[in-house]
């Protein structure tokens, strides 16, 4: 009896699997950039033809914000639809990697300093310099640093979508109790090392100031500051070996060194900073504008903590600048709608969207104030000034690499297994030779 | 004598029992953890100290994943993909794999040495040509590219072969002299014979189809064509994430597994401990 059941259950999934690879056969593939068959064009409204585009991002908090742009595009332009398609940001590379050398990539897709230059330069996308002399779009409109993240060789690949800055959060409960007046745009670094050093408590577990290893929320903003540089401006040399850099890098351990920060180890993880001053244990970071909507849900820190502007160096205060713009893919098969949602995108009225939903801080000069006011407990409006004279974040083609580089050694170093000195020039010895082979 | 001898024994087992409750804490905390994350609020899945419980119990945060996302769909085409590689890898492996054990013919080792060499390859290594593969048939953004490509493991074969391999050469000669032919030994001599293998097969063919993240995510991009492991990891933010949210979607996507594992618990169990690997 067993044995015949099991006999019966193989035939039937024999028959089952043949009939399902038939069905397969016969179903019409799925075309990624799915045009639309010239048979779903209906009469009455225009006789363009019905085209799709995909357009690929990677943060789901912005999904929304993204849809309704879509949804406003298509009501103005009947015939061209938006799908959004969501890819996690930890495989979104990976697939849009892969997309790319298969030559499938969606028709527009969200795109960072990190990566503009390997796809610009690998012909994977489309320049839109002309388009944006011929629809005549003024783009003074935009931070000029965003606008100059996105020119590879001379040509525009995407309008600046949104920006974040990086500025000084601060915990006011700590500041009252020891009667310290707030840090405000007058404070430099030595100003915060001394206040530091009085808000410091070892028994209580608290630290005056988070020196975390991060890039763009961290070091790279003090290297700037004191007259550094990370890469040179032709994207030929490593700064790290510059003596102005290494002075910022050591000021910036020396929080570590001198226990006014939380241990190294803890320091180099990632998100460790924000948890401990998100549950007042530390209390001076310097982190980025996007941190604003998670301070503002957290219970703790949603009406303790305020930000300011960035400590002054000795050459300025300003904040490394980044921020997304949306590109068109060379492989499209529709240049024109692709160019139409574009621009769209880069309108006021799409900024004003982004805007409202606190996610991100939209590019279009004037349209910020929705984003400040999505906050009404933290001082944003520095996030929005400190964009006026910010440094742009530093890539090359391959950015990734010597972004692998910073990682490497400097983990060690908060790991307090290598002077931050010798990592420097190490991480500039050897970035020197990737930009090399650029 | 005997008293000693039992409450020896007695304490023993007292011991070993406070050994596996304390293990099986230990296994089951990171579950009970995302349990509760899902139903907490964001301020609390996050604070630190954390808390264990929360103040309200959030059951909203289960309609909220399920809205955010077309849950349904992704169940739909989660439970496809499974079933159809589950059958798939039970009907082609096996098949292959009394090949490789039961039937000389020429360039037999050979092949077989390729189909393990399949085995030594890491799986990042195939991804582009199998993605330009699945894109050559036009099956970009479909089910069949979650399928097809899963049909088959060389996994499978091996295991399969290694049972057909065990099982005494006699059955077969018998059968051939009552008249059988090789697909008629297969099918009602050897098959139900190595049914624990089958079964081992199915249940790891179904863990991984449930699990795979990446594979979905790269060949497909429409979200009426993912799987649930990939529309959840989708919730994750590059620089936010609602965890209870998340909590909540991921407990709904390991439920089937769970009430899988509840009904199949010894094969389970057998299924590991016969290949040793899960």
């Amino acid at each position: 009896m067993k044995k015949r059941g099991l006999t019966w259950v193989f035939a039937s999934l024999l028959v089952t699997m043949l009939a399902a690879a038939g069905c397969s056969s016969s179903a019409p593939p799925a075309a990624n950039n799915s045009a639309e068959s010239p048979a779903s064009n209906s009469g009455n409204a225009s006789n363009q033809e019905k085209v799709t585009l995909t357009y690929a991002l990677w943060d789901q908090n912005q999904a929304p914000a993204m849809e309704e742009i879509a949804k406003r595009f298509t009501a103005a332009n009947p015939h061209i639809e938006v799908k959004i398609e969501v890819t996690p940001w930890t495989q979104y590379w990976t697939k849009m990697d892969t997309a790319a050398t298969g030559g499938v990539l969606p028709d527009l897709l969200w795109m960072n300093g990190p990566n503009i230059v390997k796809y610009a330069s690998n012909d994977m996308l489309l320049p839109i310099t002309d388009q944006i002399k011929k629809d005549g779009i003024d783009m003074s409109n935009y931070p000029e640093a965003l606008i100059n993240l996105y020119t590879v060789d001379g040509q525009i690949y995407g309008i600046p979508k949104d920006f974040d800055t990086v500025g000084l959060w601060y915990n006011k409960e700590m500041f009252d109790a020891a009667k310290i007046p707030y840090p405000d745009g007058t404070w430099d670094w030595a100003k915060v090392k001394e206040v530091a050093k009085q808000l410091t408590d070892p028994a209580k577990g608290i630290y005056g100031f988070a020196a975390m290893n991060a890039n763009q929320s961290g070091y790279y903003n003090i290297i700037f500051q004191q007259g550094g540089f990370v890469i040179s401006e032709d994207r030929k040399k490593s700064g790290y070996d510059d003596p102005k850099s290494i002075e910022a890098l050591k000021f910036w351990y020396s929080f570590i060194e001198e226990k006014l920060s939380p241990p190294g180890h803890l320091m180099a993880e990632w998100d460790a900073a924000a948890k401990l001053f998100e549950s007042g244990k530390v209390a001076m970071m310097t982190h980025g504008s996007w941190k604003a909507v998670e301070f503002g849900q957290n219970e703790y820190t949603k009406d303790k903590v305020d930000v300011t502007y960035l400590p002054k160096g000795s050459v300025s205060n300003a904040s490394v600048i980044h921020g997304l713009t949306t590109v068109i893919a060379a492989n499209t098969k529709h240049p024109e709608e692709a160019w139409a949602f574009s621009k769209f995108l880069g309108s006021k009225e799409a900024a004003e969207v982004q805007a409202q939903t606190g996610a991100t801080i939209p590019a279009f000069k004037g349209t910020q104030d929705a984003w400040v006011k999505a906050f009404p407990n933290f001082q944003a409006q520095v996030f929005i000034d400190q964009a006026a004279t910010a440094n742009p974040y530093p890539v090359s083609k391959d950015t990734s690499k010597w972004n692998a580089l910073e990682t490497e050694y400097f983990t060690k170093v908060w790991g307090g297994e290598m002077k931050i000195e010798d990592a420097a020039r190490e991480i500039a010895t050897k970035m020197n030779e990737f930009l090399a082979q650029e | 004598m005997k008293a000693t001898v039992g409450t020896t024994t007695r304490k023993a087992a007292i011991g070993i029992h406070l050994i596996l409750i304390f293990g099986a804490l230990l296994m089951v905390g990171p579950f009970l953890w995302m349990l509760l994350t899902s139903f907490k609020t964001l301020g609390e899945a996050t604070q630190v100290p954390p808390i264990i419980f929360p103040k309200v119990f959030q059951w909203k945060n289960y309609a909220d994943a399920t809205v955010t996302l077309p849950f349904f769909t992704f169940y739909w085409n989660t439970i496809i993909t499974t079933v159809a590689k589950v059958l798939g890898q039970m009907i082609l492996c096996s098949i292959a794999a009394y090949a490789f054990a039961r039937i000389e013919f020429p360039g037999r080792n050979v092949l077989f040495v390729f189909c393990l060499s399949v085995l030594m390859v890491p799986s990042q290594v195939y991804l582009l040509p199998q993605f330009l593969l699945i894109r050559d048939l036009g099956w970009l953004n479909s089910l069949e590219a979650l399928i097809v490509p899963g049909l088959f493991s060389a996994f499978g074969t091996f295991l399969l072969r290694q049972f057909f391999l065990s099982l005494p050469k006699e059955l077969e000669e018998s059968a051939k002299l009552d008249g059988c032919n090789h697909i008629q030994i297969y099918f009602h001599i050897m098959l139900p014979l190595i049914k624990p293998g089958l079964i081992a097969l199915a249940i790891f063919t179904a863990l991984w189809s449930w699990n795979d993240l990446m594979w979905p995510l790269i060949v497909n991009s429409s979200p009426e064509k993912m799987t649930l492991s990939a529309g959840l990891a989708s919730l994750q933010g590059q620089n936010m994430t609602h965890y209870p949210i998340l909590m909540a979607g991921a407990l709904l996507a390991i439920l089937p597994m769970i009430v899988l594992f509840m009904f199949l618990q010894k094969q389970f169990v057998e299924g590991i401990s016969l290949t040793g690997s899960k």
